[in-house]
């Protein structure tokens, strides 16, 4: 079967998301417009995949789970694991090197935990935006040690990219880069590229994806996480985007 | 010293007028946010190359009164709109951080 994955999605978790994007209506969302596998990647905090993992078995889409870093260059990173569970742990380390800044829910929009039917469960104190004391070289390499994507967001904006904080591709290995437009006029030294909806409101979900073969189900719960690395490490991904196609 | 002489002094040009001209306490020069978060102080200027909309909400934060976004970098709709939502004047300079901190550290310090 050929998996159209959205590997880029902010919930309601991330302030600058949209309250009513909560992980069931994301998922609900994604299911309609035909996405079959879909990423959850808050800002620098993992704690609605738990509610993602739930939404996503009730709508038949198979679920990654994972966080969009700020690294200490304030470079956006995405990190991607096949289980909650290693996610959650991800997000903790991430969370130790978060700067304890207070976050102004007034101002900055709210960061909310919800569980798979939409109630709330916590309300996050620290503002998920800053960037956390970890190098790029760093988040890559922890997230690579344990069995992640790692995946630098939308290399080609002109903020919290690759290309504005440091105007260059790092000497550090990388699963994928994620590109808004194509051509890319960076270099990116043979890296796979995926393409993805960095969806923070409910109508921008499944405005871009990948596609990629995988063989027929086999029940294990990490062979659709397993043929996507497989098909980055083949350069097989399809884009939804063509060339010239506004970003 | 406020926004009103510091436009004048170092010669820049301010894209909105929705700010407060109160007294200037002193500036910050950063291009990371993070770094701006953890050290600016209120009534400061921010000094960047980061025209971005996420700059105004940094300057919000730490109460920051406007932000000199230098080398002529062309400032987004979206920033723009929010600054003039949170009256954070927005100045634009055709000098580098080195030069416009220098000029304005004399200013303000009364050099």
């Amino acid at each position: 079967m050929i998996l159209r994955a959205d590997l880029h999605n902010h919930s309601c978790l991330s302030p600058c998301g949209d309250l009513y994007n909560s992980p069931s209506r994301m998922v609900e969302l994604a299911a309609q417009r035909g996405i079959t596998m879909m990423a959850l990647t808050d800002h620098n905090s993992a704690r609605n995949c738990p509610a993602f993992a739930v939404s996503c078995r009730r709508h038949g889409i198979f679920p990654v789970f994972g966080t969009e870093t700020t690294t200490q260059e304030e470079i956006h990173v995405l990190s991607l694991f096949a289980e909650v569970e290693e996610a959650l742990q991800w997000g903790e380390w991430v969370y130790q090197r978060l700067p304890d800044f207070h976050h102004d829910q007034e101002r900055f929009g709210d960061q909310v935990v919800v569980d798979e039917d939409e109630n709330i469960l916590d309300i996050e104190e620290r503002y998920l935006i800053p960037g956390i004391d970890a190098s790029i070289e760093e988040v890559a390499q922890e997230t690579l040690r344990r069995g992640g994507l790692v995946i630098p967001a939308h290399i080609d904006r002109s903020a919290h990219s690759i290309s504005s904080q440091l105007g260059f591709l790092p000497d550090t290995t990388f699963s994928a880069l994620e590109v808004t437009r194509l051509p890319v006029e960076m270099d990116t030294r043979n890296h796979p590229l995926i393409c993805s909806s960095d969806a923070h409101f409910p109508d921008d979900i499944a405005r871009r994806w990948i596609t990629f073969p995988m063989e027929d189900s086999t029940g294990d719960p990490r062979q659709p996480f397993n043929a996507l690395v497989r098909a980055l490490q083949e350069h097989t991904p399809a884009l939804s985007i063509a060339s010239g196609d506004p970003a | 010293m406020n926004i009103s002489q510091v436009i004048s002094q170092l010669q820049l040009q301010s894209l909105h007028d929705c700010w407060d001209d109160g007294p200037l306490s002193g500036a910050y020069t950063s291009d990371l946010m993070s770094d701006v978060m953890a050290h600016a102080k209120e009534a400061d200027l921010l000094i960047t190359i980061q025209s971005h909309k996420n700059t105004i909400a940094v300057a919000t934060l730490v109460g920051a009164r406007g932000v000199i976004v230098c080398n002529n970098r062309p400032v987004p709709e979206d920033m723009l709109a929010a600054a003039r939502q949170e009256n954070i004047a927005i100045l634009v300079s055709r000098e580098d951080q080195f030069s416009v901190s220098g000029r304005l550290y004399n200013l303000l310090r009364g050099e």
